[in-house]
């Protein structure tokens, strides 16, 4: 007897087990999992301690946008007929990065960019590290320097918080 | 184990202790001109206490402080984010799972997010509409109706300006013209106006008897309306321009029926001895065979052809059989 190796076939396996003389000399089936296609992007685990802190933007994900919560980016650009859309959005990652940067770790919301005809208006929520004296020389340097380097007036538009905490929706 | 633990642990301790007695000896040491033991752990003289972060002494917000009777536009005179402590209304945003109330208007992203008009109250609309309205002008009292105005502006232009978020205000869409007017207020006689037709096709709607002109080949707004009335020039005098070959035609080439070319009318003529002009009832049926050529033969048709027939040639009208 010639020996035989069978795939995952469901006919050859049902085969296989009538005729019993066959089955001895078959030894190997494929086993395969059960595809893992899950959605992990913008979602958090809860811990085991349930102290995780989330923010409201946090606490919802993705597709409650436009539903229980709005965009990051307000722009004219992904509407139909909208111009300059691939610009906008690298503009956008760009002012976040140099924002962020900027202001470290003082975020304590996103930045929020809204734009209306030229002028790019930045949003946010920020923790009080800073001396008001610095806070105002931030505000100044980065309009400045993005209203330079974008060709457009650029508004920095912050409310402070005194903790962290404030901006906490729930704990996971 | 645990005795050798305890060892470890006492051997510690005396280090440690060593440690300290050395540093205690460390002024006497420097006194007599002998190495300095360096003491990374603990630089004595120089331990400098910690900074206490200063605390900032922050204004209640602004909006528990405002009179009642405030002038809203003074504190809110631009569009600009959602701030809460200048805005005085108790406002929340957030959707809230378990029963509770939505998170309030104190380090709240949702509402900086959407668009506000706290800029646009009614009062302040009001101030600057009267700002506005000195600079402008009646409307003219001789264009009191809609037939006045086709009559001295036949001509119908327009275009678009587009508003959008962006560094440019230059939109490709903004570039195309639309030219509409009346063909009657053109004042074209019959073959021209004929002509005229065929020369615009389908931008000509019967219904409304207006010419629609789309300019859009050019790059810019000016052009194409300069294109648009030159458009409308050639096609002007074009439709009066007659061609030598368009002398040719003939009746076999004719596209729809006309009475008065073709042999009906000379046969009525002949029987009647006279011009169709002076034939009573000659119009009507004129009217009658240009509409069953013209449309085909149908109930409607019919029946007029027959009655202008009775009526021209003085026949007792049709007898209803019953």
């Amino acid at each position: 007897m010639s020996l035989i190796k069978y795939s995952c076939n469901y006919s050859l396996f049902k085969h296989v087990l009538q005729n019993n003389t066959i089955q001895k000399n078959s030894t190997r089936f494929l086993q395969t999992s059960s595809v893992c296609l899950k959605n992990q992007a913008g979602r958090y685990r809860i811990t085991p301690k349930g102290d995780f802190p989330l923010t409201y933007e946090m606490a919802n994900p993705p597709h409650r946008i436009a539903h229980r919560k709005a965009w990051n980016s307000w722009n004219t650009s992904n509407l139909d007929g909208g111009v300059r859309s691939a610009e906008t959005a690298v503009e956008d990652m760009f002012i976040r990065k140099f924002v962020t940067g900027t202001w470290h770790n003082l975020f304590a919301s996103e930045v929020i960019i809204k734009r209306q005809h030229n002028i790019i208006r930045i949003a946010g929520i920020i923790t009080r590290g800073l001396s008001p004296r610095k806070m105002y020389f931030l505000i100044g340097y980065t309009e400045e320097l993005l209203g330079f380097w974008l060709q457009c007036p650029v508004k920095m538009e912050l409310q402070t918080i005194a903790d962290r905490k404030d901006i906490v929706f729930k704990y996971i | 184990m645990l005795k050798i633990f305890r060892i470890i642990e006492r051997n510690t301790i005396e280090k440690t202790c060593l440690c300290v007695r050395y540093s205690s000896t460390d002024s006497s040491a420097e006194k007599r001109d002998e190495f300095r033991v360096l003491n990374i752990r603990k630089p004595k003289g120089r331990y400098q206490e910690r900074k206490q972060p200063r605390t900032l002494n922050i204004l209640p917000p602004r909006s528990e402080s405002m009179p009642v009777d405030q002038d809203w536009g003074n504190v809110w005179p631009g569009p600009r984010s959602f701030h809460p402590a200048t805005v005085p209304l108790p406002v929340r945003q957030g959707y809230v799972e378990k029963s509770g109330a939505p998170p309030s208007k104190y380090a709240n992203a949702e509402l900086v997010k959407i668009p506000n008009f706290l800029h646009l109250t009614p009062p302040v609309i009001e101030r600057q509409c009267n700002a506005l309205k000195q600079f402008c002008t009646p409307w003219p009292k001789a264009l009191d109706t809609d037939e006045k105005l086709e009559k001295h502006f036949p001509l119908q232009i327009t275009s678009s300006d587009y508003c959008f978020s962006s560094p440019s205000i230059r939109n490709p869409l903004a570039r195309i013209v639309t030219l509409r007017f009346k063909l009657g207020s053109l004042g074209l006689n019959q073959r021209a106006k004929d002509k005229f037709l065929r020369l615009v096709g389908d931008r000509y709607d019967e219904e409304s008897d207006s010419v629609t002109i789309v300019t859009d080949r050019c790059p810019l707004k000016k052009q194409n309306y300069d294109y648009a009335l030159y458009l409308l020039t050639a096609l002007y005098h074009e439709s009066y321009n007659v061609e030598e070959w368009e002398n040719l035609k003939t009746e076999a080439d004719m596209e729809y029926y006309d009475w008065l070319k073709n042999k009906s009318k000379a046969t009525i003529e002949k029987l009647f001895g006279k011009p169709h002009g002076e034939i009573e009832n000659a119009d009507v049926y004129a009217d009658s065979v240009d509409k069953l050529m013209n449309e085909g033969e149908n109930t409607y048709t019919l029946d007029k052809y027959g009655e202008a027939v009775r009526k021209l040639l003085n026949l007792p009208t049709k007898i209803e059989i019953k």
